[in-house]
């Protein structure tokens, strides 16, 4: 399994065991070194507080040359978030660099859960309502959160 | 930051499966014929843009000559060895592995050193600096008006 696995990708899993990031768990698939099973704890003070939200998490062929492939797997309503999971962040997109890893990727995540940007949206009908009705908005996130992440 | 309804999304879904590039060009021109396999995968790859590979007979004029110029403008970035001096830190932020005395590094305008391999791969893709996002080419080019 572990044939041709670059000794990056091997160090990041062994830091990542040995210094978790709080809040987040993020354990290697059992016959996938490059997939990741990951869960994030909803920040306090956020609608996703006391929430978990499982992700799963991607290193492709030319990483570090390309991001990882995030994706939410718990139903999350965030403006940045569509209803696949996929997530509007741009170090994962064009701004990633080689020198971000797996563990910044996972702050940067768990930063966008405290801070929506409803400017820059994926989901265009929640960063609507986020905008015009941002009290409602934050209404359903807490109730989503409730329904969908908790005790997952 | 605001680009990603227009981005052209390759986020797989399905993010077990996820294949490369070169999957989907050879599956978009069919399978080559098996006597042009062995060449094909001795050809060097290129990326005219972060995400996309390319085959030197695959990219555009275009691509061709902002390549070239790409090369060019690398080699022109100072380079130096490992002297095991720790002033610089001693890992590549890239491979993380630690440098080892005699190993080629790369200097940026920054003065963040890499492995000189794994800068230049990078560089091709983008050209900044990994760890300051400072794009090299401003700086270079200054330096390039004033010698």
């Amino acid at each position: 399994m572990a044939a041709g696995l670059p000794r990056r990708i091997i160090k990041e899993t062994q830091r990542l065991m040995q210094e978790p990031v709080p809040g987040i768990v993020a354990l290697p698939d059992e016959g996938n070194a490059r997939y990741f099973h990951v869960v994030v704890a909803g920040p306090s003070e956020s609608p996703y507080e006391s929430g978990t939200f499982k992700l799963e998490l991607f290193l492709p062929e030319e990483y570090p040359m390309s991001a990882p492939k995030v994706r939410f797997m718990t139903k999350i309503y965030h403006p940045n978030i569509d209803k696949l999971g996929r997530i509007c962040l741009d170090i994962l997109k064009d701004k990633w660099s080689p020198a971000l890893q797996i563990r910044t990727v996972l702050l940067s995540i768990q930063a966008l859960l405290s801070a929506p940007n409803p400017d820059d949206p994926l989901a265009n009908d929640v960063a609507e309502q986020w905008k015009t009705n941002e009290s409602k908005a934050i209404q359903t996130a807490k109730q989503w959160t409730k329904t969908y992440a908790t005790d997952n | 930051m605001g680009n990603c309804l227009k981005a052209q999304s390759n986020d797989d879904i399905s993010l077990l499966r996820g294949h490369d590039s070169q999957d989907s060009v050879e599956q978009a021109l069919g399978p080559p014929p098996p006597y042009q396999e062995h060449v094909q995968q001795r050809m060097p790859v290129y990326h005219p843009a972060p995400n996309v590979s390319r085959t030197a007979s695959q990219l555009t004029e275009e691509e061709q000559i902002k390549i070239a110029k790409r090369l060019g403008l690398i080699s022109h970035l100072p380079t130096g060895i490992y002297d095991g001096s720790s002033k610089k830190g001693k890992e590549c932020v890239i491979c993380m592995g630690d440098f080892a005395v005699g190993e080629p590094l790369r200097i940026l305008p920054c003065m963040h050193s890499y492995h000189k391999d794994c800068i230049d791969d990078w560089l091709m893709r983008s050209f900044t600096c990994p760890s300051c996002m400072e794009p090299v080419d401003a700086a270079l080019l200054t330096t390039y008006e004033t010698s």
